[in-house]
């Protein structure tokens, strides 16, 4: 009986250094790990806007960090879900260093296609959750989270329409000049048409036109929109009514309507 | 008489309390004191120094009492009651097996939680074996009792 507790004694010596051994090389590990991260980059794309964000982590520890997942969940102020990005590592064995870079794309159709035009007119700002995941030397997960705010600009902010002015332009037409200005607060340049059609308070078409917008980004834009009216149409014109204004781009189409008068 | 068993008492407990006293001092240097020194409260972001006193006065405690008492039923009692007492304190401390804490890093909230279940089972495995093992002890000391016949 003596032998066997003796043998228990050893054993519960041996798991307690163990453990403590794990415990203090893991804390000693964690605190040599380097992560840095740099500014966040924010890119114009081929259909919207790109926010990436670089990082890098040297493992000087003594355990390898595996399964490292960095997720990020982009959402509006209400609620609803522009984008989920991930970034995936495999393996930080120790002694390593990866560098990565974490992109998340916020696509300007998503935003249009989620009745989102709103997004377009004015400036607001988008919640992210960010959560990491790991595997710290394949026995302890561990999870990370945290929420932050990202500022969005909007590319048509302040968008205003001013007063009509005609002139004759041929015997069946008049030209119908209207001042447009707008703020570019994107970090995307506006290149596009813009289509309008101008509508009388009993919604009658009484004019329409287009003309090539180009707003660099946090640019003001300040134009006069020219339409063509049918002479009989020009005494139908009420001193308000409606703006149809389509914006179409290679990337994107938008549609809103906006009051003048 | 009287005066023979106080210092048959003193001259066999004393040397108990003596070594309970020493056994008592080391337990809390290596327990609370060396780990301070190693990991100062101010490296990690997390208030450590609370717990870790916390366990170490339990640790303390029962190292006083395991030298007061050992080779006694008592002492094998004590050893149960400790390995009981360290599974509760660690299952209440990491929350069940996952540890989860608030970080203020710079202007974010950063909520960490870090999954030691394998930790937490490699300390409820020791501990268990230890109750085993007070028990063993505690069967071993009734058993030499039971047979420790004295012929006059």
């Amino acid at each position: 009986m003596k032998i066997v507790i003796r043998m228990f004694s050893i054993a519960s010596i041996i798991l307690w250094i163990v453990i403590v051994f794990f415990s203090g090389t893991a804390v000693y590990s964690v605190m040599k790990l380097d992560i840095k991260y740099g500014e966040v980059q924010i890119l114009p794309s081929s259909s919207g806007v790109d926010f990436s964000l670089p990082f890098s982590i040297a493992n000087n520890g003594y355990y390898e960090l595996a399964d490292l997942n960095l997720t990020t969940r982009i959402t509006d102020p209400k609620g609803a879900v522009f984008d989920v990005s991930e970034t995936f590592v495999q393996s930080i064995p120790q002694g390593s260093k990866v560098f990565e870079n974490h992109t998340i794309s916020i696509d300007l159709d998503i935003i249009i296609s989620m009745d989102h035009v709103h997004l377009l007119l004015n400036d607001s700002f988008f919640n992210a959750e960010i959560f990491a995941n790991l595997n710290f030397a394949r026995a302890v997960p561990v999870q990370l989270s945290t929420n932050a705010t990202i500022p969005w600009g909007a590319p048509f902010a302040h968008f205003s329409i001013g007063t009509m002015s005609f002139s004759p332009h041929n015997n069946t037409h008049v030209e119908t000049r209207i001042p447009v200005s707008f703020e570019n607060h994107a970090v995307i340049d506006i290149k596009g048409t813009l289509k309008v059609e101008a509508y009388n308070d009993s919604n009658e078409l009484i004019a329409y036109g287009k003309a090539s917008v180009n707003a660099p980004s946090q640019q003001i834009y300040a134009g006069n929109l020219v339409l063509y009216a049918k002479q009989e149409n020009v005494l139908k014109l009420t001193s308000s009514g409606k703006m149809r204004l389509i914006f179409e781009t290679p990337a994107f189409v938008v549609e809103w309507w906006e009051q003048y008068g | 008489m009287a005066e023979l068993d106080i210092k048959s008492i003193l001259k066999e407990s004393l040397p108990r309390v003596l070594k309970a006293i020493v056994w008592g001092a080391l337990t809390f240097i290596i327990v609370y004191y060396l780990p301070m020194i190693l990991y100062p409260t101010d490296l990690l972001p997390l208030d450590y120094a609370t717990p870790l006193f916390d366990f170490a006065m339990i640790i303390v405690f029962f190292a006083v009492v395991g030298q007061l008492f050992s080779g006694t039923i008592l002492g094998c009692g004590f050893g149960v009651a400790k390995a009981i007492v360290v599974i509760a304190y660690f299952f209440a401390v990491s929350d069940g097996g996952v540890f989860s804490v608030t970080l203020p890093i710079s202007e974010l909230t950063v909520n960490l939680a870090v999954d030691i279940s394998i930790i937490l089972l490699m300390i409820i495995s020791v501990n268990l074996l230890n109750i085993v093992k007070n028990i063993l002890e505690a069967l071993v000391l009734l058993n030499e009792k039971s047979t420790n016949v004295v012929l006059t």
